[in-house]
């Protein structure tokens, strides 16, 4: 088949209307059908609705607003025949063999042949939906299983038929891969596939194990969320946010497709009070609260829990268990810990792990897509392969076989090795024929994990390391605590450059954390505010200010590779890269504002820099200063990187990356692409309003405070802002050098820095993540 | 011979010129404060301090207390000692007039509390207690509780204890014994042995009030699972009397180097009658809030030691001839000159007297400080004195202890053989100021509390409210034309001090022992530099008012010639702790248990 160019949704549920934002996330068009409104004048009001609501939902399904206007609602009946021009439809409807055939059938009729029809059911098996469909149907036919939600989670299920066309599911598959930026999990055609297979029977059992060992469910979650690196929401909290009501739905299907001797049946015992939970609309977060619920009275909000011996609701206790404490990290304690925690651990994780490894092969061919399947579509640190290796199969058999559990063959064969090691810098996986496979990356996938498995660090200290990546290109990772910047970074960095401009011919930064950069560490400033070390401080600044310096004027390609948070500090190595190549979940802002200070490390001056050059703005130095000055004094981070690229922290130029495992394999090829191209900038001459601009960046400053909507110490900041961003007492009809900017970042930052006020700010956001409005 | 007159100019110098009485005049409930009237208090204290408590110090010393039958007998005198003093109304003087008490500021109360401690220790230890449970009480206690005991103990009728250390825990309480098991009525049933309970039995009141520390029958193990109770000697009659005898007992008292006079006992409880302060299980928590006053208490008694270290030994040192002066002899009249005349032996008065003026600097720093936490208006401003005294209180109490033991061995020194004798009464100093650093949580505790909880909390907020006002007056008066040199002097100390501060908190949070090893001694540098500061601010004054003096032109230049010695000949010591506490813990943990 051609290549897709052009998708389309049937569907406006949350799921449907959630994939269709992200094709259009990816800038391709899409089609979102659903059945004609009854009783409404709009015959498309159900997906135009679903559209609307999108844009107000959060987090986010859209990037931007321009993807929103990619979805053209519409539907079954006028606008099915526009089926023709889609290369890929994706059925979202409703779980009904029969809806869903009807479906089908009308689809078919109006498709063009070759084109990918898919389904994004999680329960009915593929061999179901296609019985009794035409042969050109089979074989365009593919299951393709998101998780919720679409733009979020990045596992997609594929799951092939026997008729399927190979060539139909390598083309789906590659625009799940690269367009949308799912990563795929190869599935059998086998009951709930992988993820919710096993998802579900470990919720069931985290449910009905609690009740049996008398655990409250705050309990229940604190054992069963972090220590084995699963998100807190755990059993309970996981339940309430999915549903209530749809346990049973799940549970039901599972059960009637699953044969008598598979172990979910034993779990699957009803609970009569889920049952009473649901009749009274305790659906969770959905409904009216469901394990965990917010009460909303006159002495303010409560939070409550669920008393699962009572079936009453009672005041939420936090967990206090000193069986957890006294373990630390070390599972094999929490298992093994006496009494009910101990018990109720090992009950549930212990035949969660043993079914996971039973469903080799009978779910998908290895274990590497097991352990896909649970981090990336149930946001587990470590997928069930991985935490047996942590315990130790040994031992998970011996305890096994203590219980009196079946050991399932691939955990046998797995006695005395684990399920993966890492053979001459290669990661391997343990098969099915009891030998050991290399992991193989697709194509364009290139991840510093894997580089770092098999090389040396080029440099490094406590805070970064350098990497070769091949080609003459090397990797700056940070790999301080969340990526916070500090002085080894600034000083690594500013050693790289040395490197590179001898040896290598082209840099990188990028990293595998969570955050590209959460931005300055402030601990250590604040710190070093409070003992009055001045003179460090002032040192940080102005080498963190000639070490980017040195980064925008390196003789050779400079490419930032940001996903996730990329702030302040973080955010300010954007803005010096000679180019960015994104993902497409990059949060980036210059958020300094927020807590008392203001960019330090060139940030005013690049922004005042963006806009006075790219920012099609009338002519003068006050409208780029100004809008520099709205983005930086309010702190906006951008909700994507398409987002960043309208507050033009990231330019026209910039490329984005919608798949994160494919994020550096990009990012290198752009530093190559960039290698003839001469990136080297000319040092700017910057025109700067005077005092006179800063009065009136200072007077709009004032109209909010006069509103309400800024503090005092808000008017402080950003009258210290303003200075800045309007070159101190430049006159605006002689042009400032940067180094006249940069002065001024310096000096306002100090004495922001010196404000108890500013002080306060900091300690409040690094004590409770959240920022002080004082 | 124990010489002793209160050194009232300079108590004045702090109280007025150096920490501006009149940020205390303007607070809430200080209106009818004037410098006059806290002058006039100061010099009461003088009198009773030099006139009753100083004739009894060496007489209570060398009888010590009287144990028999559980009955305690302080020293002869004591007994009419403390009645003068609590008819003076010293035991009230800033306690709450709500309860009876005077009201009257902190800062004043430390001043007379360091007139006390130098003339008689042991003595002061009663009614210094008494303050220590009132202020536990006062904070936590329930009102009933409040109303029934709190008015006596403030007028003194009626004493007070703090009960906390057993046999097997005294820094480690969380492995205390002593049970309290909950009755019908509400009041608590205790059991258990104590140790160590100053003034727990005694002849000098009608009546103790004794503050326990206890566990509730499900309380959780640990610091966790203490409560506090109140458990009287007499069970109070409604009419507020003495009544029926408490199942407390005193089983004996210790033998001890020092505080003679003070009676150190062991206690038994049988089914004691109690009742709860505070929270169940928060009893440590409310036995910690009264801690930053009470260990400015006993850093204060070191304090008056030295005072009382140096005035004895300028008396002999003026006195006592031996030798001629190395210039040539300076009294041709006599046998011999004064040994004052010697270079070694003024470093050694001088000494003695810079360390006891700056701490009396600093403690009246600190001191107004409780002041500012306790009636300030503004929430900002008290939060920021409360982190000031957090701060400053381990760093007081060791600080000022460990240097009330060294000017007291110092100052015997000056006598010679005569000091190491009893006749003299010098060698009472150095044993009496022994113990202030090991109670109230040893020194190395205060170091701890230092490195460990003060200085990495909020990411280091309290050392705000010192490094702050230093560098801001380092920045100010560096160039100072009278007193630049003295502030360059400091600047140095304190950019020892930043480094070493750095220093820890960086390695400190990577392994908790690396700052435990440089405890003492970043606790002695941080000291050090605070007293630096003192005396420059000390020097600023002074020279500010030289000029215009008259009669008190002595008093300034005496003040900066001080100082002077104090940069030029102490503070440089503190420059060298930083390679120590750069170190690192290497050598003080290379050895294995056994190679000691």
């Amino acid at each position: 088949m051609q290549q897709i160019r052009k998708v389309a949704v049937i569907g406006a549920g949350v799921m449907g209307a959630g994939i269709a934002a992200q094709v259009a996330n990816a800038g391709v068009p899409v089609l979102l059908l659903d059945i004609v409104a009854a009783g409404s004048n709009d015959r498309n009001a159900i997906a135009a609705g679903a559209v609307a609501r999108m844009a107000k939902t959060e987090p986010a399904p859209l990037m931007s607003a321009a993807a929103a206007k990619l979805i053209t609602p519409g539907n079954t009946e006028d606008d099915l025949g526009k089926l023709a021009d889609c290369d890929w439809i994706v059925e979202a409807v409703v779980e009904r063999l029969d809806v869903k055939q009807t479906l089908y059938r009308r689809i078919d009729a109006v498709r063009r042949p070759g084109s990918a029809v898919s389904s994004n059911t999680s329960t009915i098996p593929l061999a179901t939906l296609v019985e009794g469909m035409p042969e050109g149907f089979r074989r365009d036919f593919l299951i393709t299983h998101f998780f919720n939600p679409p733009r979020y989670m990045r596992l997609l299920e594929i799951v092939a038929g026997v008729d399927s066309d190979p060539a139909t599911v390598a083309a789906v598959s590659r625009f799940g891969d690269v367009v949308l930026g799912k990563s795929l999990v190869n599935c059998k055609d086998s009951p709930g596939f992988i993820a919710n297979r096993l998802g579900v029977y470990w919720m069931q059992l985290g449910v009905v194990e609690a009740v049996d060992a008398g655990l409250t469910v705050e309990e229940a979650d604190a054992v069963m969320g972090r220590p084995f690196g699963i998100p807190r929401t755990a059993i309970f909290g996981l339940i309430d946010l999915v549903g209530l009501d749809l346990m049973p739905h799940v549970n039901a299907s599972l059960a009637r497709a699953l044969p008598p001797s598979d172990p979910f049946h034993a779990a699957n015992r009803e609970l009569p009070l889920l049952g009473r939970m649901i009749a009274e609309g305790y659906t969770g977060r959905k409904g009216k609260g469901g394990f965990y619920r917010l009460e909303r009275g006159e002495g303010g909000r409560r939070k409550l829990a669920m008393d699962l011996a009572t079936g009453e609701y009672r005041p939420e206790r936090a967990a206090n268990l000193p069986e957890l404490a006294a373990a630390g990290s070390d599972l094999r304690k929490i298992l093994g810990a006496p009494g009910r925690v101990g018990r109720y651990a090992w009950r549930v994780i212990g035949q969660t792990l043993a079914y996971a490894a039973a469903l080799v092969p009978e779910a998908t061919d290895d274990i590497v897509g097991i352990d896909e399947a649970m981090r990336l579509g149930y946001n587990w640190k470590w997928g069930p392969f991985e935490l047996i290796d942590r315990l130790g199969a040994d031992w998970l058999i011996d305890r096994l076989g203590a219980d009196g559990i079946a050991i399932p063959k691939l955990l046998a064969q797995a006695k005395g090795r684990s399920f993966y090691r890492s053979e001459r810098g290669r990661l391997q996986f343990l098969g099915t024929d009891g030998a050991y496979h290399d992991i193989v990356r697709p194509d364009g996938v290139l991840l510093l994990e894997d580089v770092k498995r098999q090389s040396k660090p080029l440099l490094k200290n406590a805070s970064a390391a350098l990497w070769d990546i091949g080609d003459g290109v090397v990797c700056f990772e940070f790999t301080s605590k969340m990526n916070a910047l500090d002085a080894d970074i600034i000083a690594l960095l500013s050693k790289t450059l040395a490197l590179v401009r001898e040896d290598y011919k082209a840099l990188v930064i990028y990293n595998e954390g969570a955050n590209f950069s959460v931005g300055a560490n402030l601990g250590i400033a604040l710190f070093a505010a409070n003992i009055a070390a001045w003179s460090e401080v002032e040192k940080a600044i102005s080498a963190g200010q000639q070490t980017y310096l040195a980064l925008k004027y390196a003789p050779f390609p400079v490419v930032s590779a940001p996903a996730g948070m990329a702030l302040g500090g973080g955010c300010e190595i954007l803005l010096h890269s000679t180019a960015v190549q994104a993902h497409a979940e990059t949060y980036a802002g210059l958020v300094e504002c927020g807590v008392g200070l203001l960019p330090g490390w060139g940030g005013c001056k690049e922004m005042l820099l963006r806009w006075q050059t790219e920012g099609k703005l009338p002519r003068g130095p006050m409208p780029a200063a100004a809008r520099a000055f709205e983005l930086i004094s309010t702190a906006q981070v951008s909700k994507s990187a398409a987002e960043a690229r309208e507050m033009l922290i990231l330019r026209p130029s910039d490329g984005i990356t919608m798949n994160r495992a494919r994020l550096l394999a990009d990012a290198k090829a752009r530093a190559l692409a960039l290698l003839d191209s001469g990136t080297r900038p000319l040092p700017p001459e910057i025109i700067a309003a005077g005092p006179a601009g800063k009065a009136a960046l200072v007077m709009a400053a004032e109209g909010f405070h006069r509103l309400g909507k800024a503090t005092d110490h808000d008017l402080v900041v950003a009258a210290a802002l303003a200075e800045v961003l309007s070159g101190g007492d430049a006159d605006p009809t002689m042009p400032v050098g940067e180094q006249a900017i940069l002065d001024l970042e310096r000096r306002n930052f100090i004495r922001l820095l010196q404000s108890e006020k500013t002080l306060a700010r900091i300690e409040h956001t690094l004590e409770t993540g959240k920022p002080l409005r004082n | 011979m124990q010489t002793y007159k209160a050194p009232l100019r300079d108590m004045r110098f702090v109280l007025h010129e150096l920490h501006d009485s009149r940020r205390i005049m303007a607070l809430p409930g200080g209106d009818e404060l004037s410098p006059e009237l806290m002058d006039s208090v100061l010099e009461e204290a003088a009198k009773i301090s030099e006139q009753v408590l100083l004739p009894l110090n060496a007489s209570g010393d060398e009888e010590g207390c009287h144990y028999e039958n559980g009955v305690v007998r302080t020293p002869k005198g004591f007994k009419a000692a403390y009645d003068l003093f609590r008819e003076g109304g010293w035991t009230s003087l800033a306690c709450d007039p709500a309860y009876g008490g005077q009201g009257l500021p902190e800062i004043l109360n430390k001043l007379v509390e360091e007139m006390s401690c130098a003339t008689n220790l042991a003595f002061g230890l009663y009614p210094g207690l008494t303050h220590g449970a009132y202020l536990a009480l006062r904070d936590h206690g329930s009102e009933e509780l409040k109303a029934r005991f709190l008015p006596k103990m403030v007028d003194g009728t009626w004493s007070g204890t703090m009960c906390l250390t057993e046999a097997h825990c005294g820094t480690d309480l969380g492995q205390l014994r002593t049970r309290a098991v909950p009755q019908p009525d509400g009041s608590y049933r205790l059991s258990g042995a104590k140790i160590f309970i100053s003034a727990g039995e005694h002849d000098l009141t009608e009546n103790i009030v004794h503050l326990v520390l206890a566990r509730l029958p499900d309380a959780p193990a640990g610091v966790k699972g203490i409560s506090l109770f109140l458990v009287p000697k007499f069970l109070p009659t409604a009419e507020g009397a003495p009544g029926a005898r408490n199942g407390v007992l005193c089983t004996a008292i210790e033998h001890k180097m020092g505080i003679r006079a003070s009676a150190t006992c062991q206690l038994t409880f049988e089914d004691a009658t109690g009742w709860l302060v505070g929270e169940p299980n928060k009893g440590l928590a409310a036995m910690f809030t009264m801690m930053n006053s009470e260990r400015l208490s006993v850093g204060i008694q070191g304090l008056g030691i030295a005072e009382a270290a140096y005035q004895s030994a300028v008396a002999y040192a003026k006195e006592r001839l031996q030798g001629r002066s190395l210039a040539g002899a300076k009294r041709p009249d006599l046998a011999a000159d004064p040994i004052i005349v010697h270079p070694d032996i003024r470093r050694t008065l001088l000494t003695i007297r810079a360390y006891a003026e700056g701490c009396r600097a600093l403690a009246g720093w600190v001191a107004q400080a409780l002041d500012l936490m306790e009636r300030e208006n503004d929430p900002d401003a008290r939060a920021a004195a409360d982190d000031f005294t957090a701060l400053m209180t381990p760093v007081v109490k060791a600080l000022f202890t460990d240097l009330g033991f060294e000017t007291a061995s110092l100052g015997m020194q000056v006598y010679g053989g005569h000091g190491y004798i009893r006749d003299h009464g010098v060698e009472q100093f150095v044993r009496d100021a022994r113990i202030a650093m090991i109670y109230e949580g040893t020194n190395g505790i205060q170091a701890l509390d230092l490195v460990g909880r003060k200085l990495p909390a909020h990411a280091g907020r309290s050392l705000r409210r010192f490094f702050h006002p230093v560098a801001a007056f380092i920045e100010a008066k560096k160039d100072d034309a009278a007193i630049g040199p003295l502030v360059q002097a400091l600047a140095k100390g304190f950019g020892a001090l930043q480094l070493a501060t750095a220093h820890i908190a960086e390695c400190g949070q990577r392994d908790p022992e690396e700052a435990g090893a440089a405890a003492t001694e970043y606790l002695r540098l941080f000291g050090l530099v605070a007293l630096g500061f003192m005396w420059a601010r000390s020097a600023e004054v002074a020279a500010a008012k030289l000029p215009a003096a008259n009669g008190d032109a002595g008093f300034y230049r005496t003040k900066l010639a001080t100082a002077r010695f104090y940069m030029e000949r102490i503070l440089p010591g503190a420059f060298a702790l930083l390679p120590a506490i750069k170190s690192g813990k290497a050598a003080m943990m290379a050895l294995g248990e056994a190679d000691f």
